[in-house]
C-alpha cells in the first residue's frame, strides 16, 4: 500500500473538508532525522458525513487530525475547509476557523484543567472570542452542557476530577460544541473508556450529530467503532492511506491486504468465530523513520511481490465510493 | 513441593472460597473484591472480564497474594492444589511465585527492568529458583526466547528492552514468566497496551504455550472480544463480585445475568451495519465503599424490582457449566415482560437484537 | 475463615491510587499545627518588633552596676533576660526577636523576587522553547555554576558596600539590599529549572492544546491554563526554598558578607559571639541557632505539606 493519489476525492465544491497531499514531520531529537508522520495522504469529507480514520499507532491518524486544526501546521500539503484554503491563513482568518472546527481528544481528564470549574471550562471558548454578555454565556453553557447530559448546577460547582471518565468526555464535547462548529475531529474520543460508557457516548456523539448538523472526523483503533459511527471509513498505514470505502463495503469486501489482516485481528466476542492462525500477519509496524520502499505495507504483507518494493501503489477506483491503493488488491473493480 | 514432571495432569488447581479483599482507606473500607468462588482445573484457561474498578486485576492480585501489607484485608480461602495459600506468609508465597504460579501485566515496558538485559532478566529467576548454572540457564532462556517466538534469540539475550518492539518486549515478559515452569499463569491485561494485530500474535502465543506447557491461564481483560476465542471458561465481575460464570460457549450462546447481556449489547460489532444504535447502560459502577444493597447491579438493571434492590442474589449453578447471580435471569418471566416492553416501544427489535 | 494480611511489596499503582485518594490529614497533623503555630508567632514578633517594648532594648547597652554584671556573656538566660546577654550586655532575646524581623524580611523579599522572576523566565523558556529556551538554559547554568561566595563579594562587597539606598518610595540600607539581591540571584536559577520543567510538561496536556484549538494567545494559556498548575508546586518550592535562604544567608553573615550592625540577623549574631564560645558566648550562639533551626524545620515542614495537598487533587485525577 502506502497510497498516494487523489482518484478518490470528490468534485472540489461537494466536500466540506479536503485534504490533499498532506505532510506532516517531527525532528528526531538533533539527529538530522525525521519521523515521517503522514506523508502525502489526501481525502475528503462531506458536508453532514462522518469519516473514520482507522489505524493502528504510528499510522498517522492523530496527526492527520491535529494537522487539520493547524496544530501544528503541517509541512506540506493544503487543507482546505469550505472552499478556504488554511494551511496559509493566519491572523483573523485563522480565529474564525478555530470557531467552525473543533477538536475533541483522548483522554477526558488530562484534556480538562484540573483546576477550573466546568462551568467555567466550557465558558472558556466564549471568553477567548467575547461573544455575548456573560447571562448569555452562561445560559448558551447552560444549554450545551444539558445537551450533553451534565447538570449545569452541579459543573456550576464543580471540578472535572469530581467527574467520571465518560463525564469528563461529555464536557469536552460539550466545550467543542459551545461556538457552533461546523466540523468535529474526535481523536480517539472513546479509547479511554469502559465498553458500557463508550456505548454511551457514541451515541451521544450520533445524536449531537443529527441536532446540530455536524461532520464529524472519527479517529480511533479500534475498527469495530469506527465501522459503527462512519459513513466512511479510511484506513491509514505508516503515514500512508491505504483503502476508503463506505463502512459496511469495507466490512463486507475488503480491497486492501491490510484492512483484511486487521478485521482478522480483531477479536470478536463470538467464540463460535475461532480465530485462525493462518490469516495473522507476521511482525510488527516499522519505524516511521525509515519507511519500507514502495508499498510501505510490503513488510508485512502475506501477497507482497517485487513489484511492491519498486513501485509505490497509487488509490484506485473499484466503484461504488470504494478505492484502494494496492498493486494486488483482493477485489477488482466492478 | 512435587517437581514439574510429578504434578498430576487433571483435577481442580485452584478454588476460591468466598475470597473478599478490602482495603482500609481514610473514607471507609474499599471492599474491591467481596466473596468470590470458583474453581480451575489443571490446563485450563479463564477469563475474568469486567470494567474498571470491577475488582477483577485486585482478584487476580489476592490469589497470588500480590497486595501491599498496610491496609490489605483478605478474608476466605484460596486453595491452590489442596493448600490454602491465604494462610502463607510472605515466606511461604515465595516458594509459589515464579514456579507454580507467575503473572504478565500490561505494561512490559514498566515490568521490565530497563537496565538490565533480557538474557540477564530471564535466566535470573531460573538461577534462584532452579539452582541454575550460569552456561545452564543462559541455554534455558535462549529455549524460552525461540519458544515465545522472538525472532534473532541470540541477538535478543544481550538486548535491553528500550532495544525491543512493544510485542517482543510482551514476548520477553512471558518468557520471564514462563522461566520456571508455572502450573498457573495470570495474564492482567496482556494486550491492552499493544496494537490489534500485535494483541492477536500475544493471544495466540499464550494460548500455544497452555496447550504446550498443560498450564492453567488466568486471563483478566476488560475485552469480552478477547476471552471470546481464548478461554475455555469466563467468569463476568461486577463492584467486586461474580456476576456470571460459565463455559465460553455457553455464555456467549446462553447468557444469564443482565450484566452480561448489556455488556454484549453494548458493544460495537462489526456484523452489524454501520450507525447501529448501541444499547448503553445507564448510569455508572457503584462506589465500592458504600455499595448498593441488595443486587450490585440493581441500580443500572432494567429488569431490577425491590427484591433486586434489598436481598443479595447468591451464585447458583444452573447447569454443570453455568452459574450466576441473579433474581430475574435472562429468560425468566419478568425479564421476559420488560424485553416484551422495550420491543414494542422500539428500543429492540423483535428477534431479540437491537433496532 | 482466616484473617491474613498479606505482606509484600508490590507494584503499586492501583493500590496507591485508591490509598492516595484520602487527604492524609491526619499524618503529622501535629507537626504541621506546630509548624504553623510556631510561624505565627514568630511573624506576629518580627512585624511589631518595632513598637514591642521588650524589644526596644535590643540595642541598649546597660550601664554601671548592671554592665559590669552583664558584660562579656555573664549574663546567664534568666527571668529578666531569657536568652541570656552578649559581650556587651544587651539582651539576647531582644536582639534575636529583632533579628527575626531583619531574617525573615530578606528570606521573604529574595524568595518572592527569585519566585518572580525566575517563575516568570521559567515559563517562557518551558513554554515557548526554541532559542528562547537555549540562551535562558545557558544563563541558568552560567548563575548555578558560579560560586555563591564569589558572587556575594562582588555584589555585596563591590556594589552594595555602606550607605543608603534611596529607591523613591523606600529608603534602606545598601548592604541589606545588596544580601537580598545576592540571595534572589542564586534562587532564580533552581526555581527557574523547576517552573520551566513543570511549563514544559503542563503544555503537553491536551487542555493546553484544546485551548490552543480554541483560538486562545499564548499570554491567556499561559495565565489561565499553564499558571494556576504550576502555583501548588511554586507554593511549597516557595517555603522549603525559604528555609534555604535562612540558612543560606546565615552562611553569608558567617563569612562575614551579609548586613551590618544597627541591623542584625541570626546568622550576624552567631557570627559575632562564635570567636568567645569558649568564654561564655555558647548561649549567644544557642539561642540563633535554635531559632535558625526551627524557622528552617517550620518552613520545611509546611512547604511538604503544602506540597502533597495539592498533589492530592493530581493524584485524584
Amino acid at each position: 500500500m502506502a497510497g498516494t493519489g487523489k482518484a478518490h476525492l470528490h468534485p472540489e465544491g461537494d466536500a466540506l473538508l479536503r485534504v490533499e497531499d498532506l505532510l506532516v514531520e517531527f525532528p528526531v531529537g538533533r539527529t538530522g532525522l525525521k519521523v515521517n508522520a503522514v506523508t502525502g495522504i489526501s481525502f475528503d469529507v462531506l458536508p453532514g458525513e462522518t469519516l473514520g480514520l482507522v489505524g493502528e499507532s504510528g499510522c498517522g491518524k492523530s496527526t492527520t487530525g491535529k494537522a487539520i486544526m493547524q496544530l501544528p501546521r503541517p509541512n506540506g500539503g493544503s487543507i482546505a475547509f469550505g472552499g478556504q484554503e488554511l494551511t496559509s491563513l493566519a491572523g483573523e482568518g485563522m480565529r474564525t476557523l478555530r470557531t467552525n472546527i473543533q477538536m475533541i481528544f483522548q483522554d477526558p481528564i488530562s484534556s480538562l484543567n484540573p483546576r477550573r470549574k466546568v462551568t467555567n471550562i466550557v465558558m472558556e471558548p466564549l471568553n477567548i472570542w467575547g461573544i455575548g454578555t456573560p447571562e448569555e454565556r452562561l445560559k448558551k453553557v447552560n444549554e450545551v452542557l444539558e445537551a450533553v447530559g451534565i447538570d449545569p448546577e452541579r459543573a456550576a460547582s464543580s471540578r472535572p476530577y469530581q467527574f467520571s471518565g465518560g463525564q469528563c468526555q461529555r464536557i469536552s464535547i460539550a466545550r467543542a460544541l459551545v461556538l457552533d462548529p461546523k466540523m468535529i475531529i474526535c481523536d480517539e474520543p472513546v479509547s479511554a473508556l469502559d465498553v458500557s460508557v463508550q456505548a454511551q457516548v457514541l451515541n451521544l456523539l450520533e445524536d449531537l450529530k443529527a441536532k446540530f448538523g455536524l461532520t464529524l472526523v472519527f479517529i480511533a483503533h479500534d475498527l469495530a467503532v469506527v465501522k459503527n459511527i462512519s459513513d466512511r471509513v479510511a484506513v491509514m498505514y505508516l503515514g500512508k492511506m491505504c483503502e476508503v470505502a463506505k463502512s459496511d463495503d469495507l466490512y463486507l469486501r475488503p480491497a486492501h491486504p491490510y484492512t483484511q489482516v486487521l478485521l482478522n485481528s480483531i477479536p470478536v466476542p463470538d467464540p463460535k468465530v475461532r480465530p485462525t492462525g493462518n490469516q495473522r500477519v507476521q511482525g510488527e509496524i516499522p519505524s516511521p523513520v525509515m519507511p519500507p520502499s514502495g508499498c510501505r505495507f510490503r513488510t508485512r504483507c502475506p501477497i507482497a511481490q517485487d513489484r511492491c518494493a519498486a513501485e509505490e501503489p497509487q488509490l484506485q477506483a473499484l466503484g461504488d465510493d470504494h478505492y484502494v491503493a494496492c498493486h494486488f488488491p483482493l477485489r477488482t473493480a466492478n | 513441593m512435587t517437581a514439574p514432571i510429578n504434578r498430576p495432569q487433571e483435577g481442580t488447581l485452584l478454588e476460591l472460597r468466598n475470597l473478599r479483599t478490602h482495603f482500609s482507606t481514610a473514607r471507609g473500607v474499599v471492599r474491591a473484591v467481596d466473596g468470590v468462588s470458583f474453581t480451575l482445573d489443571r490446563g485450563k484457561s479463564l477469563g475474568i472480564v469486567g470494567e474498571s474498578g470491577s475488582g477483577k486485576t485486585i482478584l487476580a492480585r489476592s490469589i497470588m497474594g500480590l497486595l501491599p501489607k498496610r491496609g490489605t484485608i483478605r478474608h476466605g480461602e484460596v486453595l491452590y492444589a489442596g493448600q490454602d495459600l491465604a494462610s502463607l506468609g510472605l515466606k511461604g508465597m515465595r516458594k509459589f511465585w515464579g514456579q507454580e504460579m507467575s503473572m504478565i501485566f500490561q505494561d512490559p515496558m514498566t515490568s521490565l527492568n530497563p537496565l538490565m538485559r533480557i538474557g540477564h532478566q530471564i535466566s535470573e529467576p531460573l538461577r534462584v529458583h532452579l539452582d541454575m548454572d550460569k552456561v545452564n540457564a543462559r541455554a534455558t532462556a535462549l529455549k524460552l526466547l525461540q519458544d515465545v517466538g522472538i525472532p534473532e534469540p541470540e541477538k535478543r539475550l544481550d538486548q535491553y528492552p528500550h532495544e525491543l518492539s512493544g510485542g517482543m518486549r510482551q514476548r520477553a515478559m512471558i518468557a520471564i514468566a514462563l522461566a520456571c515452569g508455572p502450573t498457573l499463569l495470570f495474564a492482567d491485561e496482556p494486550t491492552t497496551a499493544l496494537d490489534v494485530t500485535v494483541q492477536a500474535q500475544i493471544l495466540d502465543l499464550i494460548q500455544d504455550q497452555r496447550r504446550d506447557r498443560n498450564m492453567s491461564v488466568i486471563l483478566v481483560t476488560h475485552d469480552l472480544g478477547v476471552v471470546a476465542g481464548h478461554t475455555d471458561e469466563i467468569a463476568v465481575m461486577y463492584a467486586g463480585t461474580l456476576a456470571e460464570k460459565a463455559s465460553t460457549t455457553e455464555l456467549f450462546a446462553n447468557r444469564k445475568h443482565p450484566y452480561t447481556e448489556a455488556l454484549l449489547r453494548s458493544i460495537p460489532r462489526l456484523d452489524q451495519p454501520s450507525h447501529t444504535r448501541l444499547l448503553a447502560i445507564g448510569g455508572r459502577p457503584p462506589d465500592l465503599i458504600t455499595p448498593p444493597t441488595g443486587c450490585r447491579f440493581a441500580p443500572r438493571c432494567p429488569y431490577a424490582e425491590d427484591k433486586c434492590r434489598a436481598e443479595i442474589p447468591e451464585l447458583e449453578a444452573a447447569s454443570a457449566d453455568h452459574s450466576f447471580a441473579c433474581w430475574h435471569p435472562v429468560g425468566s418471566p419478568r425479564w421476559q415482560s420488560k424485553q416484551d416492553e422495550l420491543v414494542s416501544t422500539g428500543v429492540l427489535s423483535a428477534s431479540g437484537g437491537i433496532a | 475463615m482466616s484473617d491474613t494480611v498479606i505482606e509484600i511489596p508490590s507494584r503499586p499503582n492501583i493500590i496507591t491510587s485508591l490509598v492516595r485518594r484520602i487527604p492524609p490529614l491526619r499524618k503529622w497533623k501535629f507537626g504541621l499545627v506546630l509548624s504553623v503555630s510556631y510561624i505565627v508567632v514568630l511573624t506576629f514578633l518580627a512585624v511589631f518588633a518595632n513598637v514591642l517594648p521588650f524589644v526596644r532594648r535590643y540595642n541598649v547597652l546597660p550601664k554601671g552596676a548592671e554592665a559590669r554584671r552583664l558584660a562579656s556573656y555573664r549574663g546567664k538566660p534568666s527571668s529578666e533576660y531569657w536568652f541570656g546577654n552578649d559581650k556587651l550586655g544587651r539582651d539576647t532575646f531582644a536582639r534575636s526577636v529583632y533579628a527575626a524581623q531583619k531574617t525573615l524580611t530578606i528570606g521573604l523579599a529574595s524568595i518572592v523576587a527569585a519566585l518572580v522572576i525566575g517563575g516568570l523566565l521559567g515559563m517562557l523558556a518551558g513554554y515557548y522553547r526554541g532559542w528562547y529556551d537555549r540562551v535562558l538554559s545557558v544563563i541558568f547554568d552560567v548563575l548555578l555554576a558560579f560560586p555563591a561566595i564569589v558572587l556575594a563579594l562582588i555584589v555585596v562587597g563591590r556594589f552594595f558596600q555602606g550607605g543608603r539606598l534611596n529607591l523613591g518610595v523606600f529608603e534602606m540600607d545598601k548592604r541589606f539590599f545588596g544580601v537580598i539581591v545576592v540571595l534572589t540571584l542564586l534562587s532564580i536559577a533552581p526555581l527557574a529549572r523547576i517552573v520551566r520543567a513543570q511549563t514544559l510538561s503542563l503544555s503537553q496536556r491536551e487542555y493546553v492544546l484544546a485551548a490552543r484549538g480554541l483560538g486562545a494567545s499564548s499570554w491567556r494559556i499561559l495565565v489561565r491554563e499553564i499558571l494556576p498548575n504550576l502555583l501548588p508546586a511554586m507554593f511549597s518550592v516557595a517555603f522549603t526554598g525559604l528555609a534555604v535562604l535562612l540558612v543560606a544567608e546565615g552562611g553569608l553573615a558567617f563569612l562575614g558578607f551579609s548586613v551590618q550592625l544597627p541591623f542584625p540577623t541570626w546568622g550576624f549574631m552567631i557570627n559575632e559571639a562564635r570567636s568567645d564560645l569558649t568564654k561564655g558566648g555558647g548561649w549567644a550562639v544557642f539561642f540563633p541557632c535554635v531559632l535558625l533551626f526551627l524557622t528552617v524545620l517550620a518552613f520545611n515542614v509546611i512547604g511538604d505539606r503544602v506540597a502533597r495537598r495539592f498533589d492530592i487533587r493530581e493524584a485524584t485525577l
